[in-house]
């Protein structure tokens, strides 16, 4: 009885996604376009060379960190809005490392930057924690502000010491080929970052499930009350978590620096941390429906992207579809739980009647 | 001089700060947090703009604004009051989908003009005679008319929650909705009510940033201030009057950093000043340890096995 | 008159309520007279809440009617049942405790068109209420300052206010003292004889003795009985309640007074602050022995909670000493409290005792699951968690389809097990039982209780702590009676007297 339930509903993401695109496709009929024509046009675009195939993967990678930043706090019932910000500390730290130790080899630079843009994310993201653990303050609100906070940082920073050296617009100099993520396929853009999202996506798998502290994580998330009485440290859990979550949105700012942009120019990937908050929404905070949802939003972004040229939707459509298909997530969850429940009424009746028969 | 001025800026800037935080204190004290008043904002002020663009009727462009708030609000609180979804995950869904829209509905309407589109921001209302009284006048009785209707909504919604059948109502329902429900009022029913009220408020605070004050619209407009106005609403103490008092201080930062700005004074980097608000918000958060909040904030009423 | 003569004011007839996960009503009938007290008895879970809320209007049935003074009437919402004249005094009180009273009575009747909102109208409405009725309570007192009998004052004032003759009352008794509970029968009493009718839903047989003039039990669900209290006997209604006959208050264990016992817990002069920034604990003495049970009596509210969360690590300590072994444990987190060798059995095994989302093999582990073998080197054993998790169910028979089916799922005495089976491995010297059995059936109590001997008998010190005096007297070695944040007397079970624990859980030392 159990099983068969399973099935149909670890589905429902999938339906969700089907009834999110449905009701963005309805928004395009109303302004005069065709919803097939775009659609199909956003497949073949997004699947028509390698090149296109390799992007969606270099645009999953970013947002599989924000993604995972968010949900990996979200497993202790903390709600880290700050991956913006994290992210961009992670780009400073990153192309700091990047510009001031060109002079390293490779390997060693590489890893330095990757290092830097965990650590500085990270340590921006615990500030968060502590101001729980010790404060009791609403880390909502907390995080919030604190990525227009690591903006003003980086806005400064960007136009003043780490400004190109023409001097000309906010941004960095393009960094050295030495600190440049190697390609996994040549002429494309995907880069070696995917692997280490890929990797970084089951270490939060395996912390969560198989270790003492994604076991302490859980248990604060789904109870704080039983893990205190349990032993349970939670304001220590509280500065780790977000540690982790601040860690994993830093290390977006090494690969989109180091693997694409290859600079840091004020302003850029503004949405990442938002997206994440969607995509881990999408992927239900668990890491594999995370990658799976991050792929899927690549898709929708390089097809999109190319779709916009030829049709006559405007590029800001994608941010609607997206919407929608978090709302129509969210509403999934409810048809859900009303099933289950009707079901459950259904078997009772059933039962009850067989009894007095 | 100056001191006037800046004053007078700041009761402005404080207008929609004050106004967002009595809606979110209106609809909080429910045990229902509108955590879509970012996108709500934004929106506000995207109808605003293309009510008031359109028309030339600044009136038209501040009921499109309510009217948009009012049925943002009703997703909103469709979904977290009757359907009992997460009121965090739903409010960023929305957010983001409000961003997407209003960007779109924008370059829908008028593609990406070299220069931004104008209107007319809102005409100074004069209240004759006090705004002649020297100092005073100038600060309090030469301010627009939201401004005007910001004040009075302070007075209104203290004694609506204070003073009213309602009020006690509203006050019960966040406190012990189980209270409320024993009495024979729908609990649901008045959460979702308090949330189409508040961001009905939302719309006109947002419209305040396109057509009450720089007469055009951007993506960035708002700019995390709707954000400003929710945490104004904890540091208040979910009180009208802290409500004003948070509005009127944050009001000020605001008017203080664009002044720094503009006057070219450059003992602290451009970038901090423009921060300020913000960093006072996580101070503030982080100081105030003694809240009262709403006992069943952010918890949707489930009733045991109701039909 | 007898009864018979006296009109029906309310019949229920057929009444049938499906849950998710159960059937709580099977074609109940019911009829109230008026001027009657009329006793609904059954153990918990037998279906008497249930029953009462859909008369009140809080649930719909999903087969039956209802008729009031002969009328059939559609009771959708409370507030239909108020203008019924049907009012309802609820187990866990429906009060704003950061209100005042009169803001309280005020929001009870708001859906009355002819209520005011005036405060002094209201207050004086109060005052004349009070009086006729004895329930005096000052209207401008805030709930949460309130002691628990004048709050439940509060609740029946705002039925009284909305113009009630039929009041409900659910486990009126289970918060008061044996004083308070007189007081409150005499308000029935007084309340029947001008004519109105009182439904008494309880689990205790000798208070329904006393109070009602007829008595319906309940049993999973269905009528089994409806008697006269002229013809009602303990026994009779016993055998009614549970199926079969129930022994008296039987002393569940032998007298254990050979051997030596040595103080395992030393706790001397404590004072814990309360929520309220009081001293919930005032100087508090106590010691327990090595293989004894020592029960705590006392009404709740009198610094129990706050006493075993200081115990446990979880609420400051301001002053005073707590020894476990000679080990000081006043500064202690609970992490080390636990690793001392302390179990704890909280009050609430959803809130506090479980993680309902977790499996039952990680709730068993859920205090040890750092330690090697579940842990080495910070990674989880499974193969080892899951072999202990499957000992530990087959030696408690817990039911559950799999070690890793999450424990929301099972039945409350089940899930109750999984607490005690995870306590009772970490406690090593000391158990902190607090109301143990609540929401269990009689055979889940059972077990409970000879689980706690079983514990004793072993060597540890066990600390009970409930407000069914019935179990702390079959169980315990010693009894020690709080109030107000101190132990007022300790005595050994075979000293003692109804009469004075009633008195010294009211605060009266020494005999008048």
């Amino acid at each position: 009885m159990r099983s068969d339930r399973h099935i149909l509903l670890t589905l429902f993401p999938l339906y969700s996604v089907i009834v999110g695109l449905f009701l963005s496709g309805l928004m395009m009929l109303f302004l005069g376009q065709n919803p097939l024509v775009v659609y199909r046009d956003i497949l073949l675009f997004a699947f028509r060379d390698i090149y296109n195939i390799a992007d969606i993967f270099a645009k999953a990678v970013p947002l599989i960190f924000t993604g995972l930043a968010f949900g990996f706090a979200y497993r202790a019932s903390l709600f880290n809005i700050g991956a913006q910000g994290q992210f961009y500390m992670g780009c400073l730290a990153s192309v700091s490392c990047s510009l001031y130790f060109s002079f390293l080899p490779k390997v060693l630079l590489l890893s330095i930057c990757l290092l830097s843009s965990l650590i500085i994310g990270g340590l921006w993201g615990s500030l968060i924690g502590y101001a729980k653990a010790r404060f009791n303050a609403n880390e909502f609100l907390l995080s919030l502000m604190s990525t227009y906070v690591a903006i003003a940082i980086m806005n400064f920073l960007i136009r003043g010491p780490l400004i190109e050296a023409k001097g000309e617009y906010p941004q960095t100099d393009v960094i050295a080929q030495s600190a440049w993520i190697p390609l996994l396929i040549p002429h494309t853009r995907m880069h070696a970052g995917l692997i280490l999202a890929l990797l970084v996506a089951a270490a939060a798998y395996f912390i969560l499930w198989k270790t003492a502290l994604g076991f302490k994580i859980r248990a604060v998330g789904m109870n704080r009350d039983a893990a205190r009485f349990a032993g349970i440290d939670e304001r220590k859990i509280f500065v780790s978590v977000f540690f982790i979550s601040g860690a994993f949105a830093g290390l977006a700012g090494f690969t989109e620096v180091n693997g694409i942009q290859h600079m840091l120019v004020q302003g850029f990937n503004p949405m990442i941390g938002t997206e994440g908050i969607g995509i881990a929404i999408l992927g239900n905070a668990h890491p594999l429906g995370i990658v799976l949802s991050a792929l899927l939003f690549g898709a929708l972004k390089v097809g999109g992207a190319l779709a916009v040229q030829v049709s006559n939707i405007s590029s800001s459509f994608l941010g609607i579809m997206e919407g929608c298909v978090m709302l129509s997530v969210i509403i999934s969850y409810f048809i859900r739980q009303r099933i289950m429940t009707v079901l459950e009424k259904k078997r009772l009746q059933e039962e009850s009647k067989v009894k007095i028969l | 001089m100056i001191i006037e001025g800046l004053l007078a800026r700041s009761i402005q800037m404080s207008t929609p700060l004050i106004i967002g935080a009595l809606a979110e204190v209106l609809v909080e004290r429910t045990g229902v947090m509108n955590i879509a008043i970012e996108g709500i904002f934004l929106l506000g002020a995207w109808a605003g703009f293309v009510g008031t663009y359109f028309t030339g009727s600044h009136l038209i462009g501040l009921i499109a604004a309510i009217a948009t708030g009012t049925l943002v609000g009703s997703c909103y609180g469709y979904i977290t009051v009757y359907l009992k979804q997460h009121q965090i995950v739903t409010g960023t869904a929305i957010n983001i989908l409000a961003a997407g829209l209003a960007l779109y509905f924008y370059r829908v309407l008028f593609g990406v003009p070299l220069l931004p589109l104008t209107v007319e921001p809102l005409a100074r209302l004069n209240i004759p005679l006090l705004s002649s009284i020297p100092v005073i006048g100038e600060i309090l009785f030469r301010q627009n008319v939201l401004t005007y209707l910001s004040i009075a909504l302070i007075f209104m919604i203290y004694w609506l929650l204070f003073k009213t059948k309602i009020g006690l109502v509203i006050r019960s329902t966040g406190a012990n909705p189980e209270a409320v429900d024993a009495a024979g009022i729908n609990v649901d029913s008045v959460r979702f009510k308090a949330v189409l009220c508040s961001s009905a408020l939302c719309g006109l605070a947002g419209a305040f940033y396109s057509i009450g004050f720089l007469g055009l619209f951007t993506e960035d407009i708002i700019g995390g201030r709707g954000w400003i106005a929710f945490a104004i609403c904890f540091l208040g103490n979910w009180n009208p009057i802290g409500a004003a008092v948070g509005g009127l201080i944050f009001g000020i930062a605001d008017a203080t950093s664009t002044v720094i700005q503009t006057s070219g004074f450059k003992l602290i980097p451009n970038e901090f000043v423009i921060a300020i608000p913000y960093i006072l918000t996580i101070i503030a958060t982080i100081s105030r340890k003694e809240f009262r909040v709403p006992e069943y904030l952010g918890v949707p009423y489930i009733k045991e096995g109701r039909r | 008159m007898s009864t018979e003569d006296r009109d029906i004011v309310v019949e229920m007839t057929g009444i049938t309520k499906y849950f998710p996960g159960v059937l709580a009503l099977d074609k109940v009938n019911l009829r109230i007279k008026k001027g009657e007290v009329l006793a609904l008895l059954g153990e918990n879970g037998a279906g008497k809440s249930t029953l009462m809320r859909i008369l009140y209007g809080m649930y719909r049935p999903d087969e039956g009617q209802i008729r009031v003074n002969g009328r059939i009437v559609n009771i959708e919402s409370p507030r239909d049942a108020m203008k019924l004249g049907i009012g309802m005094i609820h187990q866990h009180f429906t009060l704003v405790p950061v209100h005042s009273v009169v803001e309280n009575v005020i929001l009870g009747a708001i859906t009355d068109p002819r209520g005011s909102f005036s405060i002094e109208k209201t207050a004086k409405e109060i005052k004349k209420l009070g009086d006729t009725y004895g329930l005096e309570v000052d209207p401008f007192a805030m709930v949460n300052q309130l002691p628990v009998e004048m709050q439940q004052r509060v609740e029946i004032l705002k039925a009284l206010y909305r113009g009630a003759n039929v009041l409900i009352m659910d486990e009126p008794t289970a918060v008061l003292t044996p004083q308070s509970t007189e007081m409150l029968f005499n308000f029935i009493r007084d309340f029947r004889k001008a004519g109105n009718s009182v439904i008494f839903i309880s689990h205790k047989l000798n208070e329904v003795l006393e109070i009602a003039d007829r008595i319906v039990v309940l049993r999973s669900g269905r009528v089994v009985g409806e008697i006269p209290r002229e013809k009602a006997t303990e026994q009779e209604l016993a055998r009614m309640m549970v199926g079969h006959e129930l022994g008296e208050i039987k002393l569940k264990a032998e007298n254990n007074t050979s051997g030596k016992k040595e103080p395992i817990l030393c706790i001397e002069n404590l004072k814990v602050r309360g929520n309220l920034g009081h001293l919930a604990v005032d100087a508090l003495n106590l010691e327990i022995f090595a293989g004894e049970i020592h029960g705590i009596a006392g009404v709740s509210g009198n610094g129990q909670d706050e006493l075993t969360e200081a115990l446990y690590g979880l609420r400051p300590v301001s002053e005073g000493n707590i020894f476990l072994n000679g080990t000081p444990l006043t500064k202690g987190k609970t992490r080390n409290i636990i690793d001392l060798g302390v179990g704890y059995i909280p009050a609430d095994r959803h809130k506090e005792g479980l993680v309902l989302d977790m499996s039952v093999e990680e709730n068993l582990v859920l205090k040890g699951f750092d330690l090697s073998p579940f842990s080495r080197k910070g990674i989880l054993q499974e193969g080892s968690i899951r072999q202990y998790a499957t000992q530990v169910i087959e030696s408690y028979a817990i039911k559950t389809p799999t070690p890793d089916t999450p424990v929301r799922y099972l039945s409350g005495g089940n899930q109750q097990k999984v607490v005690i089976a995870r306590e009772i491995a970490v406690a090593r010297f000391l158990l902190i039982a607090v109301q143990p059995t609540r929401g269990l059936d009689i055979g889940s109590t059972e077990y409970v209780h000879q689980i706690l001997l079983k514990a004793r008998n072993e060597g540890r010190g066990v600390l009970l702590i409930s407000t069914e005096l019935s179990e702390i007297l079959s169980l315990s070695d010693r009894i020690s009676v709080i109030y107000r944040g101190r132990i007022l007397k300790t005595i050994d079970r075979q000293d003692v007297d109804m009469d004075e624990i009633g008195l010294l859980m009211m605060g009266v030392t020494g005999r008048q």
